[in-house]
C-alpha cells in the first residue's frame, strides 16, 4: 500500500477532463489528491531527511517544521552540523559559516518570519482564515506542462523598514493538481529584484500524504543552482526542544 | 507544503571558498525545455531609454521604458535595474505608475514615440496589478505607439491614454482615450484626424479634471519624414475630458509640429510647452502663467528647438516652478523660469527624458541614447547606470577564434567587438570599440586579424587592425568623371556589406550598385548597374523633416540593403534593395536579373531586408521582406530552390510580428531560425510550423542572426537587449517526430572536452552587468514526452565497469532537458574537526573515457553513453595527466582513510566515556585510552579556532586537504614540491596509523574486555570503512 496515493493520483489524472477551475477547486483537489484535508490538518510536525546538492558538493540535510511555527534546517559539512533558519518560538537564528556560531537574524527578518507562522503544513490550508488571499491568475506552461498560476498574497512584510507586499506564485500542475513551482521576487540582498524559483517534483507517499521529494532552486532565467532530494519524510515525530533553541553558549 | 527555508547564498559562499502567436509560444515552451539563451550585453554603453517614471512616495523605486529593451525597474534608488517586461513588446512609449496604488499598479504603453528611422513598433497597452509580476493586455493592439498614460490620483479606474498611433500610415486609432473602469472599456474622447496623433498628455496635479494634451501631425516614409501640419495643437479640458479647447493664445501662426506640455507641480497655473512651428524665430519654449489662457515665448536656443521629432519632453522641478528641464541633444536646464538654459553636464548625447528625485531636486535622472544617467548635483555631473544591457544592435558577425568574438554596430553607440565568453563572465572591459557614430555592420576578415566596420550611411567604412590600433577608411567613393548627380553613390543609413567564403580578401558593399573589392577595400569595382528603382521621388532627402529640416542621411533611399554571395558558388550573388528589388547574378555580376516579380503575395516596393544564400543548393535561398515602413506589418519569409524563379512562403500564422532575418542550419535543411520584431522563432520542418523560443529570450526585436559553424551557437543581435546566444543548437537537428514520441529520448552528443581553465575570474564591480559565460560542463541531453511530477526519478553516471561515479539531479521538464556535469565526482570524505578544511571541498575530476548515463524513471531505465575527452588543445602530456590523476586519487583516499580513523577515534572515545560514566571502577583502566586517543586526534585535525583568522595551527587533515586541493585543481602534473610534500604527509600519516594501532593494541582491549550487561558486544560498535564512506 506504499504507493496507494500515487495510484489514486495517476487514476485521477487518467480520468480527468480539463475544465474551468476556480482557485478553491484547485486547492481543494490538491489536498484531496495528496491525502485529504483532514490528514493535512492533523499534522503536528514534519521531518525531511534529504541530500542537498550544489555543483559537485553533496551534503546531508534535515528539515523539521512544527505546527507551532518552530522549524530547523540542518546541513552537515565534513561532519559539522550547520543550522540555518532555525526558529525556536521567539528567535530566528542561523549558524555563521565562518565562526560556526549561532547568530540571531536581524529583527526585521524575524518579524517577517513570524508573520508566516501558521503556514504549516501548507500555506493553502485554511488560508482565508489566516487572512491570506489566493487568486487564479490563469494558465501557464511551466517545464513544458500546463499549470494553473495561483497568486498567494500574504501579510505584507517589511524590507529595510518599508512595508512591502509579500506575494508567492504557485504553479499547480493542471493534470495532477500539485504545485510544481513557486516563484517570488527576492526583496533584499544581492539578488534583490530578481525572481527566485523553486521547482518541485517526484511526489511520493509518506505517512499517507503525498510530498514532493525533489526540489530545485534558482533564479529565473538561470539554471537551478541548488537541488535537494529527500530520502525520507516523516510526520508527527518526537522532537527535542534543544534542537531549535538558540544556543546558550553564545 | 510549506516553503523550505534555506539560505542558498550561504551555500554559494561555501562553494566559492572551497575551490575556484501564443500557440507558438506554448508549443515552444513544451519543446525547448532547458535549452536557454544567455545574454552577454554589453551594458557599458547601454542603449536608448525612452521614458522614466518615479514612484510617488518611495524614492528607491524607478521605472524605465526603453526603445527596444522593455521595462526596467530599480528598487535601490537607481543603483541597478532589473527587466520586468521580458515576455512582451520591448519598444516602450510610456510607463505610468498609478499614484494611488504605486507599489502594484503600473501601466505600460508600448511603441516608442521618439520616431527616428529605426524606431520599432508597439502592440498596445499593458497593465500589472502586482508590481510587474504579471501583465495583462488592456487593448490598443493597433495603436503602434502610445505617448502617455495618466491615472487620476483620486480614482485608479479613471485613466487617460494618449495614442500617437502609426508612424508610417494613416490610422483612426490615434487620439486621446479614457476609461472609467480600470481599462475594461475605453472611449475616444479627442480625435483630430488620421495623420494627427496625441503626442503628450498631462493632468493638473491639483485638479485631475483638468487635462492637457498635445496633438502632432506627422508621417514617416522610408525616404522622408514630415513633422508638422495644419492640425497639430495643444488642447485643454476642464471637465475631465468631456470637452476640449485649443489653448493657442500667443502661439505662432501657421502649421505646428511636435509639442510637449508640462504643468509645474508646485503651481499648476504655470505651464510650459515647447513648440515646433513654421518660422525658426517662433520655435522654442513658451510659458503660461494663467493655466494656458495665454502664452509667451521665452527661449529658442538650439538645445530647445533641436530635432523636435526626437526630443520633446519638458519637466518642471516638483518643488520650484522656475526650474525646468528640456530633453535635447545634450539636455538643457533653466533656473529662471525658462528664460535662459544651460546644458546638462557631460553625458551621452540625445536626451529623451529627465526626472527630478521626489525628495531632492539636486538628484535627477536622464534618459539618453546611451542609458540612464544619475546626477546628485543638479545635472552638472552625471554617471551612467552600468547594469542595463539595452543596446541596439543592427547586425552581428562572428570569427573563428576560440572563444569566438562577436562583432556588431549599435544605434548611436558605434561599432564593437567582444568575446563570446571571458574569465568571470563577459565584462565591460572585454569590449573594444571599432567605430564611431551609429554603428551598423561589422565583419572580421575571414583569415586575417582585421575588422571591417562602418558608420551611418557608409560615411566612413574602416578596415581596422586591432593589434596595431590603426584604422584606415576604405569606403567606395565617386571616381574620376563621376561627380555628377547621376553618379552620386547612395548608401543606406545601414549600408550593405558582405564578405566572401571563397576569397578571404574579397569585400562587398552596396550603394545603388554592388561594389566588389578583391583587396580588402583598397580598390573597388562596380559589378552591377543601379539595382534599385532609382525613383527620383524617393531621393529628396534635403527637404525631409517637415517644419524642421532634417537631412541626417537616415532617410537615404533607393539603395542596396543586403548582399549575399552563395557559399557554394562565388559567381552567384544576391542583392536586395530597400525599394523592393531582388536581384540575382549567376556570373559574378556581369548580368543581373530582378526576380522580385516571382515572389507571390508580396506587395510592390516591400523592402528586401535579408537574403540567406543556402548551403544546400546553388539555387536555394531565403528572402525576408519588411513592409512596415510603408504601413504593412505582415510577415514575409520565402524560400526558393530554383534561383528565384519560384518562391514559396514559409511564414505561417504561428509567427507574430514582421520578420527581419532568417538563418538556416548548416546541417539540417529543415531547421531554420527566424528573427522578428517580437522575438525568435524556430522551425523544425522547413517552415511548415514555427515555435517561439522564450527561454531567457525576451520578446526583443531581432535584427540579425548568425550561426557559428564550429560551435553551433546561435548568436542573435537584438535591437534593444544586446547580444543573446543560444549555445550549441545541434540537438535540435535530431528532433524528429519519432524521437518526440518516445517517453525519453537521449540525444546523441559529440565527445565532450574537459575545459582546462581554473583562473581567477573577472574584475567587475557589484553594480556592473556581467554577461553570462557558456557552461564548460558535459551536457547530458534528453527529451521527455511528459513532465515528470509523480514518483521517483534519478540519474547517475557510471564508469566503464558499471561503478557509480556520481549522482546527478535529472531535469524533469517536458521537452528538452539538459543536465550538466562538471566532470567531478563528489569531494572526499573529510575528517571531522572543529572547523572546516576548505581544501576538502574540492572535487576530483574523472579521467577521460566512456561513461554511461543511467536514468531511472519509475520502473523504467534509460541509458546513454557519454564520451569525455581531454582538451585536444592542451599541451599536457598523457603521462603527466595520469600522474596528476593518480596523485589526486592517492590524496583523495588518504583523506577518506583519515576521516575514518578520526571517526573510529571519536566513536571509541564516545563509547569509552559512556562506559566510564557508568562504571567508576573501570575509569582508571579506560582513561589512558581516552587520553591517548585524544592526544593522537589533536595531531590529526584541528580541535579549536574558527574558519577565519582565528584558525588553529593546521594538522594532518588540513595539510592533506590543502595539498589535495592544489593537485586536484591543477591540469598539470604535481610539481616537485607537491610530490615532496606528499611524501612528508604519507610519512606523518603512517606514523599516526602506527600510533593508532599501538594505542588500540595496548589500550583498547582494556575497554573491550570490560564485558558487562551494558557492554555486551565485546567490541566498540563501529561502521565498516565502506559503510562509513557511503554515507552521504
Amino acid at each position: 500500500m506504499k504507493n496507494k496515493l500515487l495510484l489514486v493520483l495517476i487514476a485521477f489524472v487518467g480520468s480527468h477532463v480539463a475544465q474551468a477551475q476556480t482557485v478553491d477547486e484547485i486547492i481543494s483537489k490538491y489536498f484531496e489528491n495528496t491525502g485529504g484535508i483532514d490528514k493535512w490538518k492533523s499534522l503536528q510536525n514534519m521531518k525531511m531527511t534529504a541530500t542537498g546538492k550544489q555543483g559537485a558538493l553533496e551534503f546531508p540535510m534535515t528539515i523539521v517544521q512544527l505546527k507551532d511555527g518552530r522549524q530547523m534546517s540542518a546541513v552537515t559539512f565534513q561532519g559539522k552540523v550547520i543550522k540555518q533558519g532555525v526558529y525556536d518560538g521567539s528567535t530566528l537564528w542561523s549558524h555563521n559559516f565562518t565562526n560556526m556560531k549561532a547568530e540571531k537574524s536581524d529583527a526585521e527578518a524575524t518579524e517577517n518570519y513570524k508573520q508566516d507562522i501558521g503556514e504549516f503544513p501548507d500555506p493553502f490550508l485554511n488560508y482565508k482564515e489566516r487572512g491570506l488571499k489566493a487568486e487564479l491568475i490563469g494558465k501557464e506552461k511551466i517545464d513544458g506542462t500546463e499549470t494553473f498560476k495561483i497568486k498567494l498574497t500574504k501579510k505584507p512584510i517589511k524590507v529595510d523598514g518599508t512595508p512591502t507586499d509579500n506575494v508567492v506564485f504557485y504553479y499547480f500542475d493542471a493534470e495532477n493538481f500539485v504545485p510544481i513551482m513557486t516563484e517570488s521576487e527576492i526583496k533584499s540582498g544581492p539578488a534583490k529584484g530578481q525572481i527566485s524559483q523553486n521547482k518541485m517534483s517526484d511526489y511520493q507517499e509518506a505517512s499517507g500524504l503525498m510530498f514532493p521529494f525533489s526540489f530545485a532552486q534558482g533564479l529565473k532565467g538561470q539554471p537551478s543552482g541548488f537541488s535537494m532530494t529527500a530520502s525520507k519524510v516523516e510526520v508527527n515525530v518526537k522532537v527535542d526542544d534543544k534542537d531549535f533553541a538558540f544556543p546558550t553558549e553564545n | 507544503m510549506k516553503k523550505i527555508y534555506f539560505l542558498i547564498t550561504q551555500l554559494l559562499f561555501l562553494q566559492a571558498t572551497s575551490s575556484f502567436g501564443q500557440d507558438a509560444v506554448a508549443k515552444g515552451k513544451e519543446l525547448f525545455g532547458d535549452l536557454r539563451a544567455r545574454h552577454i550585453g554589453p551594458a557599458l554603453m547601454s542603449g536608448r531609454i525612452s521614458d522614466l517614471e518615479l514612484h510617488p512616495t518611495n524614492d528607491r523605486i524607478i521605472l524605465a521604458g526603453t526603445a527596444g529593451g522593455g521595462v526596467w525597474k530599480s528598487t535601490n534608488g537607481g543603483a541597478t535595474f532589473n527587466s520586468i517586461f521580458d515576455d512582451y513588446c520591448q519598444s516602450i512609449g510610456a510607463v505610468e505608475i498609478d499614484p494611488s496604488n504605486p507599489d502594484n499598479v503600473i501601466w505600460v504603453g508600448t511603441g516608442e514615440t521618439w520616431t527616428r528611422n529605426s524606431v520599432s513598433i508597439g502592440d498596445g497597452l499593458y497593465k500589472t496589478v502586482d508590481g510587474g509580476s504579471n501583465w495583462v493586455k488592456m487593448g490598443f493592439d493597433k495603436s503602434e505607439r502610445i505617448a502617455g498614460v495618466q491615472v487620476n490620483p483620486k480614482n485608479p479606474d479613471e485613466v487617460y491614454v494618449a495614442v500617437l498611433g502609426p508612424l508610417w500610415s494613416d490610422s483612426e486609432e490615434r487620439g486621446l482615450y479614457k476609461t472609467m473602469d480600470g481599462g475594461k472599456t475605453w472611449n475616444k474622447i479627442l480625435y483630430v484626424n488620421q495623420t494627427t496623433g496625441c503626442s503628450d498628455l498631462t493632468l493638473d496635479p491639483k485638479d485631475p479634471n483638468i487635462v492637457y494634451a498635445t496633438f502632432w501631425d506627422f508621417r514617416r516614409q522610408p525616404w522622408a519624414f514630415r513633422s508638422g501640419g495644419e492640425n497639430s495643437g495643444l488642447y485643454k479640458s476642464t471637465d475631465a475630458g468631456k470637452t476640449f479647447n485649443k489653448i493657442h493664445n500667443g502661439f505662432p501662426k501657421g502649421k505646428l509640429g511636435r509639442m510637449a506640455i508640462a504643468v509645474a507641480p508646485s503651481n499648476s497655473k504655470i505651464l510650459y510647452t515647447v513648440i515646433e512651428s513654421e518660422q525658426d524665430k517662433d520655435k522654442g519654449l513658451y510659458r503660461s502663467d494663467d493655466a494656458g489662457a495665454s502664452w509667451k515665448q521665452l527661449n529658442n536656443d538650439f538645445g530647445i528647438v533641436v530635432r523636435p521629432f526626437y526630443f520633446s519632453r519638458i519637466e518642471v522641478d516638483p518643488r520650484n516652478p522656475e526650474v525646468v528641464v528640456k530633453a535635447g541633444l545634450l539636455g538643457s536646464i533653466s533656473r529662471d523660469g525658462g528664460k535662459t538654459f544651460k546644458n546638462l553636464g557631460p553625458n551621452h548625447s540625445d536626451v529623451h527624458d529627465i526626472v527630478f528625485d521626489i525628495h531632492n531636486s539636486d538628484h535627477l535622472y536622464a534618459a539618453t541614447d546611451g542609458g540612464i544617467y544619475r546626477s546628485w548635483d543638479g545635472g552638472t555631473t552625471l554617471e551612467i547606470v552600468e547594469n542595463m544591457p539595452v543596446c541596439q544592435f543592427y547586425h552581428v558577425s562572428v570569427d573563428n577564434e576560440e572563444p569566438y568574438n562577436v562583432y556588431g554596430g549599435l544605434q548611436d553607440n558605434g561599432c564593437w567587438f567582444g568575446p563570446s565568453q571571458s574569465p568571470g563572465g563577459v565584462e565591460a572591459k572585454d569590449w573594444r570599440r571599432v567605430g564611431f557614430g551609429d554603428g551598423y555592420r561589422v565583419y572580421p576578415h575571414p583569415t586575417k586579424k582585421l575588422i571591417y566596420s562602418e558608420m551611418q550611411g557608409a560615411e566612413n567604412v574602416w578596415r581596422f587592425d586591432p593589434a596595431k590600433d590603426q584604422a584606415k577608411t576604405i569606403q567606395p567613393l565617386a571616381g574620376a568623371g563621376e561627380t555628377d548627380a547621376k553618379h552620386k553613390l547612395r548608401f543606406n543609413w545601414n549600408a550593405a556589406m558582405a564578405i566572401s567564403v571563397h576569397k578571404p580578401d574579397r569585400f562587398y558593399m552596396g550603394s545603388q550598385f554592388v561594389h566588389r573589392s578583391e583587396d580588402m577595400g583598397e580598390t573597388w569595382t562596380k559589378i552591377s548597374p543601379d539595382l534599385t528603382t532609382n525613383d527620383p521621388n524617393k531621393q529628396n532627402q534635403e527637404n525631409s523633416g517637415g517644419l524642421s529640416k532634417d537631412n541626417s542621411g537616415a532617410e537615404n533611399h533607393c539603395t542596396v540593403f543586403t548582399i549575399a554571395e552563395s557559399p557554394l558558388d562565388e559567381n552567384i550573388i544576391w542583392a536586395g534593395t530597400d525599394d523592393g528589388n531582388l536581384q540575382l547574378t549567376k556570373d559574378g555580376g556581369k548580368t543581373w536579373t530582378n526576380v522580385i516579380a516571382n515572389v507571390p503575395g508580396l506587395p510592390k516596393s516591400t523592402m528586401v531586408y535579408h537574403i540567406e544564400a543556402s548551403v544546400f543548393g546553388k539555387g536555394n535561398a531565403y528572402a525576408v521582406f519588411t513592409g512596415y515602413q510603408i504601413g504593412d506589418k505582415n510577415t514575409y519569409v520565402y524560400k526558393t530552390t530554383d534561383f528565384g524563379t519560384t518562391w514559396k512562403s514559409i511564414a505561417t500564422p504561428d509567427i507574430y510580428g514582421f520578420a527581419r532575418n532568417i538563418q538556416e542550419d548548416y546541417a539540417n535543411e529543415n531547421l531554420l531560425f527566424l528573427g522578428t520584431e517580437f522575438g525568435l522563432y524556430v522551425t523544425l520542418n522547413g517552415g511548415g510550423s514555427w515555435y517561439k523560443f522564450t527561454n531567457n529570450m525576451p520578446a526583443a526585436n531581432v535584427h540579425f542572426i548568425e550561426l557559428h559553424k564550429k560551435t553551433n551557437d546561435l548568436v542573435i543581435a537584438t535591437h534593444g537587449r544586446g547580444i543573446i546566444i543560444i549555445d550549441d543548437i545541434s540537438p535540435l537537428r535530431q528532433l524528429t517526430e519519432e524521437a518526440m514520441n518516445k517517453d525519453l529520448f537521449f540525444f546523441t552528443t559529440k565527445p565532450t572536452h574537459i575545459s582546462e581553465t581554473n583562473g581567477f575570474g573577472g574584475a567587475s564591480t557589484e553594480t556592473q552587468f556581467v554577461g553570462e559565460n557558456p557552461s564548460t560542463a558535459a551536457r547530458i541531453i534528453y527529451y521527455l514526452k511528459k513532465r515528470h511530477t509523480l514518483g521517483k526519478m534519478t540519474m547517475e553516471i557510471q564508469d566503464a565497469t558499471g561503478n557509480k561515479v556520481m549522482e546527478l539531479t535529472p531535469g524533469k521538464s517536458k521537452g528538452i532537458n539538459v543536465v550538466e556535469w562538471n566532470y567531478n565526482i563528489k569531494p572526499p570524505k573529510v575528517a571531522t574537526g572543529k572547523t572546516f578544511s576548505f581544501g576538502g571541498f574540492t572535487s576530483q575530476r574523472v579521467p577521460a573515457g566512456t561513461y554511461k548515463v543511467v536514468i531511472q524513471k519509475g520502473k523504467d531505465t534509460y541509458t546513454n553513453n557519454l564520451v569525455i575527452e581531454y582538451d585536444p588543445k592542451s599541451e599536457v602530456p598523457l603521462a603527466d595527466r595520469k600522474l596528476q590523476e593518480e596523485t589526486t586519487k592517492k590524496l583523495y583516499n588518504m583523506s577518506q582513510e583519515l576521516a575514518y580513523m578520526v571517526y573510529e577515534i571519536d566513536e571509541t572515545v564516545k563509547y569509552a566515556e559512556g562506559v566510564k560514566s557508568k562504571n567508576a571502577a573501570a575509569a582508571k583502566s579506560i582513561t589512558p585510552l581516552i587520553t591517548e586517543l585524544t592526544k593522537l586526534k589533536e595531531t590529526l585535525v584541528v580541535m579549536k579556532g574558527d574558519n577565519y583568522v582565528g584558525a588553529a595551527e593546521p594538522q594532518l587533515r588540513e595539510k592533506l586537504s590543502d595539498l589535495y586541493s592544489k593537485v586536484a585543481s591543477s591540469y598539470y602534473k604535481p610539481n616537485t614540491a607537491e610530490l615532496g610534500n606528499l611524501q612528508a604527509l604519507e610519512t606523518r600519516f603512517n606514523n599516526s596509523k602506527t600510533e593508532f594501532k599501538k594505542i588500540k593494541d595496548k589500550e583498547l582491549k582494556k575497554l573491550t574486555s570490560l564485558l558487562t550487561p551494558e557492554n555486551k558486544f565485546g567490541s566498540v560498535p563501529m561502521k565498516s570503512y565502506d559503510e562509513y564512506i557511503k554515507e552521504p
